[in-house]
């Protein structure tokens, strides 16, 4: 139940219908000059804010949010279904060994600084993201590469050290951003890229302005200015949204004001599909869970589908395991451990926890909390006394939990794509056997695409059996606007979300 | 001493003891004799013991669920009925349900026993600390350590409570510990200034400079002159102190610095309360209506007892 | 007179010194590392070591200190470690943004509570005078933010007459900035003006009896005119000391009203620089409010003793 979505082509055809029979959309909004059709601004309502706009240094995905696709490009993108596309690289070819990448570059291409673009620009960041000066945990993904050769100035030749599956699809993340020479002095302030915006005004914790650049290489955007406000709260931005000071909710975080929305006619809800799972997270390697019937007892007392309709609204997906549909290696492992709170309580009996005080450490974020009481709820029906520990989100969570693997159980939504191996990895704080994955995975990755694909579906399902943590629900994307905008990303399968294709319709 | 009015920033809100409280040179025009009985005594008697009534009453009602929360609740707090979510008023659940099918009526019941927890706790702090200091500022009239006492309250003035408690929030991490404890080192310099002035009014009345005079220790003054004919005054304080201490603990829970999950709070249930303003206002309604309540009720109780312990007052406002 | 002004700024100044040292020190307790914090989760010691050393983390908490005072003396708040930026332009952005809506509902309150207060106290024996009375206890019992959400639902969702949140400096367009300043100003005025009725009832009252007003009523001045002609000014006294210390208490307790209305002020701007663990950044901002408290009561004190006469004569 509760899996609801207003797709973009419905939505479109409602606000179609709109315009025709000259009904404005909702007299609160900004419909004095001429009605928003005429508009060439829009404003879109975030609630993660970025700290500063170095994603070279600074963690969190309110950056690359912000400024990948839109300022920053990379030679490679990923669409709204997930496929590889065409950005800066025109096309490339691969090696019959799998290890050289041959890109050929687009034409023409000029920073928003006025520099011209060229390989060697490519060759200067990729190589700069393996050196110190990138402190991203992600730069790890850029490891793999053996050299860099830029033969013309618009050829770049991109030799791996051994065959991956996931290199490209990588590439197309913020580490594939590509940076001018002269402009990387100040990156915490100044972001110039070759992208279709540039900055025009940026307001820390308030607002980034981005206006589109007149000589952009590709198709020119169709506003001309659009505005990023940041909302630390999620009702105060949907009630922006309501009262016409914002046109989007980029990610609605209240997800219970999305049936309000839905049910007039001046809003559109769209509901699409993200790579954040929210995983219940339990220290494999220490304390209470080292045990795995603990770790079991704990999947059978959790009710998945009822996290989903309380804590978040029915919106979302249940997964089962740490693989997003979207991913080519996908499988469904929502049958693995079926809702069973008497096989629980065995369980709990069994593992000796009865009573034991669980450490519950939840980090200090909207979906996070609203999944802890229901959580809470349900492992106590079970026999289990959890203790919710809130802490304060990023600084201490990561503190604690994600770094000093202090913690029995957390509950977080890893948002970056393809993020199994990264999260159940060596050194990761869900202190996971990675021995038990680790030569598949490495297989799967140098292997053929469908040696890739079936290998990759041996590891999440690994992990799931072997009840490494609890996998809630697959984030959803749900994205709010007024009814006539169009080109929105409904789905956030890549780290950005591209404003290119903005519209007044 | 100076003879300006002191400037209490936790400040009683309900205005008359502050005024009346003034710290004042003994023997100056105007001096407050707290023996002094007010002849004009006898009118409006009746209006001023129905706040003392009436606070007595909501405050009562406050401490009464919280009792009885101990022994019984309509159901377990934590219990969800995720079939029964978001429902409204109805004889299984008197105030509905919330977003987990948990009783609103539970937590408003499992909430008050929260709230009192951070006014005695914050209150109790600051007493303990406040008055002793107070006293011994208001008995070391002018000495150094009265002026050390007096400097170190201005120092504890300039950090006002909400920033105390954010930054103690930072520190040990939010929940109710330290926002209970920030809320009592706040209001320390209030307690404190008003055991001075009552100290200092007390000390220059003829019954102590008797004691004096006959060489009865300092300690013993203290106890048998100084604190019982200060008690009131204090009382006074600690009920508006409660008051403040209540409003505060919901403000920093909406804040998410307060109150944590799964802990029943009134100001969380407020701060979560707001997605359904639209469908379920009565989520809000409920702990919005029951802060009211308690706030009102101490405040009432403060004035009401103001004008029961200090005869000076009664009748006069 | 004069000596009673040189010590009460002397005093302010020591005060302020003692606090600068107690936030210091207080933010040097706080957990969580921020150099880990502002490089990620995969930060190596040495890049943490070498972020440390070139913000001067590395050398001793004394020579911190004095650099960090130093600087804040000639209005320098340093560079954040988080956001890479100087810290003073947030400051100074931030506290106009409180400033005004503080002292905005301060005026909006006084403007109602001075009328209704002393019509609560000339008619204190008076239905009016204690409905008044009753209002205003029920009103300081209300939350702020509570205050405020409804507000928002009706002035803004409901009858779409305000913008719900946001933030618009005069310059960039005076119209906006009134449009977004009414409700927050409203929500926090609201609260206040309870309070201070209250005050003022009892300032009122309390100067109906003096002897005075008492004299001039037996002359057979009209109450109200024995008192606008000389209680007024008597009964500013303690109104004047309760809105400064009011106004003190405001700069703080606004944060909860500027999260609601997204207001870029200081409580905002402390909120988060708490969440990023940007201690620079918190250290400035409560230092900032710290002395601006501390102002506040030195000006109310300074002030006090020009209006009451006892003050001038005991100094």
């Amino acid at each position: 139940m509760g899996f609801r979505r207003i797709s973009g082509f419905t939505a479109a055809v409602a606000a179609l219908a709109l315009t025709i029979t000259g009904c404005s959309a909702g007299a609160e909004s900004s419909a004095g000059e001429g009605g928003d059709s005429a508009r060439t601004d829009l404003v879109v309502a975030h609630t993660a804010e970025p700290v500063n706009l170095d994603f070279t240094t600074t963690a969190g995905a309110a950056i690359p949010q912000a400024l990948m696709e839109n300022v920053y490009e990379s030679l490679v993108r990923i669409d709204q279904s997930g496929e590889l596309q065409p950005a800066l690289a025109k096309s490339w070819e691969i090696s019959d060994d799998r290890t050289t990448y041959t890109f050929e570059l687009q034409d023409g291409v000029t920073f928003s600084n006025g520099d011209e673009f060229s390989s060697s620009d490519v060759k200067f960041s990729y190589d700069r993201v393996t050196s110190d000066e990138w402190q991203n945990t992600l730069k790890s993904k850029m490891e793999i590469i053996d050299s860099i050769e830029t033969p013309d100035e618009t050829t770049v030749e991109i030799t791996l050290q051994r065959p991956s599956n996931s290199w490209l699809f990588d590439l197309a993340s913020l580490v594939g951003a590509v940076f001018s020479e002269d402009a990387v002095d100040d990156l915490a302030n100044q972001a110039i890229g070759t992208g279709p915006f540039s900055i025009s005004d940026y307001t820390r914790g308030q607002r980034i302005v981005f206006a589109s650049r007149d000589d952009y290489w590709g198709e020119a955007p169709a506003l001309e200015q659009v505005t990023f406000q940041y909302f630390k709260d999620s009702v105060a931005a949907a009630n922006a949204l309501r009262s016409g000071e914002v046109d989007v909710l980029g990610n609605l975080q209240a997800p219970e004001l999305a049936g309000e929305f839905e049910s007039g006619e001046d809003f559109q809800v769209l509901e699409g599909t993200a790579n954040g799972e929210v995983v219940l997270s339990m220290n494999n390697a220490e304390g209470v869970f080292a045990d795995q019937t603990a770790r079991e007892a704990v999947l059978y007392a959790i009710d998945e589908q009822t996290i989903l309709d309380t804590a978040w609204g029915g919106y979302g997906t249940l997964i089962g395991g740490m693989v997003p549909p979207t991913d080519p290696y996908y499988e469904d492992l929502t049958g693995v451990w079926e809702h069973d709170v008497d096989k629980a309580k065995e369980l709990v009996a069994e593992a000796g926890i009865e009573g034991e005080e669980i450490r519950f450490a939840v980090p200090s974020l909207p979906y996070a909390t609203a999944i802890a009481d229901i959580v809470v709820s349900q492992l106590e029906a079970a026999g289990l006394q959890p203790k919710i520990e809130t802490q304060e989100f990023p600084a201490v969570w990561l503190d604690k939990t994600f770094t000093n693997h202090d913690y029995d159980m957390s509950v977080i939504n890893h948002v970056e794509a393809r993020d199994i191996l990264t999260v159940f990895g060596e050194g990761s704080y869900t202190g996971y056997d990675h021995t038990r994955i680790e030569d598949i995975a490495q297989q799967a990755d140098e292997g053929s695409e469908e040696e890739y694909v079936s290998g990759m579906q041996e590891v999440a399902r690994t992990i799931t059996e072997d009840a490494a943590a609890g996998f809630a629900f697959l984030f959803p994307n749900l994205i709010v606007a007024k009814a006539g905008v169009q080109g929105l990303p409904e789905n956030f399968v890549s780290d950005s979300f591209p404003i290119h294709a903005l519209a007044w319709g | 001493m100076t003879t300006r009015r002191s400037l209490d920033p936790t400040l009683d809100p309900t205005g008359s003891a502050e005024l009346a409280g003034e710290t004042v040179e003994p023997g100056a025009p105007g001096a407050i004799d707290p023996g002094a009985v007010d002849a004009a005594a006898k009118p409006r008697r009746r209006r001023l013991n129905a706040s003392l009534v009436i606070g007595l009453i909501l405050v009562g009602l406050v401490v009464v669920m919280a009792l009885v929360s101990y022994v019984w609740t309509p159901y377990n707090p934590t219990e969800a009925m995720p079939e029964d979510r978001l429902q409204g008023a109805s004889a299984a659940h008197w105030f509905g349900t919330d977003r987990y099918g948990r009783d609103t009526f539970t937590w408003i019941m499992f909430g008050s026993r929260i709230t009192l927890l951070v006014g005695i706790v914050s209150v109790a702090i600051a007493m303990l600390i406040g008055v002793p200091l107070g006293i011994i500022a208001g008995m070391t009239n002018s000495g150094l350590l009265s002026g050390t006492i007096m400097r170190g309250n201005d120092l504890l003035l300039a950090f006002p409570a909400l920033l105390l408690a954010i930054v103690f929030s930072a520190v040990y991490g939010p929940g109710t510990g330290p926002a209970m404890v920030a809320l009592g080192i706040a209001s320390i310099p209030g307690f404190a200034r008003v055991a001075r002035s009552g100290t200092l009014q007390v000390m220059s009345t003829e019954y102590v400079m008797a004691a004096r005079a006959a060489n009865r220790g300092t300690f013993a003054i203290a106890t048998t002159h100084v604190l019982p004919n200060i008690a009131g005054m204090v009382i006074v304080q600690a009920s508006v102190a409660f008051a403040l201490a209540v409003l505060a603990e919901a403000g920093l829970s909406f804040l998410g610095l307060g109150t944590q999950a799964p802990a029943p709070s009134w100001g969380r249930m407020l701060q979560e309360s707001q997605q359904f303003l639209g469908t379920r206002p009565e989520l809000a309604l409920w702990p919005g209506l029951f802060i009211a309540i308690a706030v009102l009720g101490f405040n009432l109780l403060g004035d009401g007892l103001r004008d029961r312990l200090d005869p000076k007052l009664r009748g006069r406002d | 007179m004069a000596r009673y002004v040189i010590g009460r700024v002397l005093q302010f100044v020591l005060t302020a010194a003692l606090a600068s040292v107690v936030v210091f020190v207080l933010m040097q307790v706080l957990p969580g590392n921020a150099a880990q914090v502002a490089l990620g989760t995969s930060a190596t010691p040495e890049a943490v070591a070498a972020l440390e050393a070139e913000y001067g983390l590395d050398r001793p908490r004394i020579v911190q200190y004095l650099s960090w005072i130093g600087g804040v003396l000639t209005g320098d708040f340093g560079t954040s470690y988080v956001t890479k930026a100087p810290i003073s332009p947030v400051i100074f952005n931030s506290i106009q943004v409180t400033l005004i809506v503080v002292l905005a509902s301060m005026a909006l309150a006084l403007a109602v509570a001075v009328p209704l207060g002393t019509a609560a106290a000339v008619l204190h024996n008076r239905p009016t005078g204690v409905i008044i009375s009753g209002a205003s206890q029920i009103g300081i019992a209300i939350p702020n933010f509570l205050a405020a959400i409804i507000l928002v639902m009706v002035f803004s969702l409901g009858l779409g007459w305000f913008p719900s949140s946001g933030w618009q400096a005069p310059i960039e367009g005076f119209g906006g900035f009134l449009e977004r300043l009414v409700l927050p100003v409203t929500a926090l005025a609201l609260v206040q003006a309870a309070i201070l009725t209250r005050y003022v009832r009892s300032a009122v009252l309390e100067v109906m009896r003096e002897d005075f007003l008492r004299t001039a009523r037996a002359k057979g001045l009209p109450a109200g005119r024995a008192l606008v002609r000389h209680g007024l000014r008597n009964a500013a006294i303690p109104v004047v000391t309760v809105a400064g210390v009011q106004l003190a208490t405001l700069l703080i307790g606004a944060v909860v009203i500027e999260q609601v209305f997204v207001l870029p002020g200081m409580g905002t701007e402390l909120v988060r620089a708490v969440s990023n663990r940007d201690l620079v950044t918190v250290q400035g901002i409560v230092m900032v409010l710290v002395v601006l408290v501390l102002l506040l009561n030195l000006i109310v004190d300074l002030l006090y003793s020009v209006l009451d006469p006892r003050v001038r004569r005991a100094a």
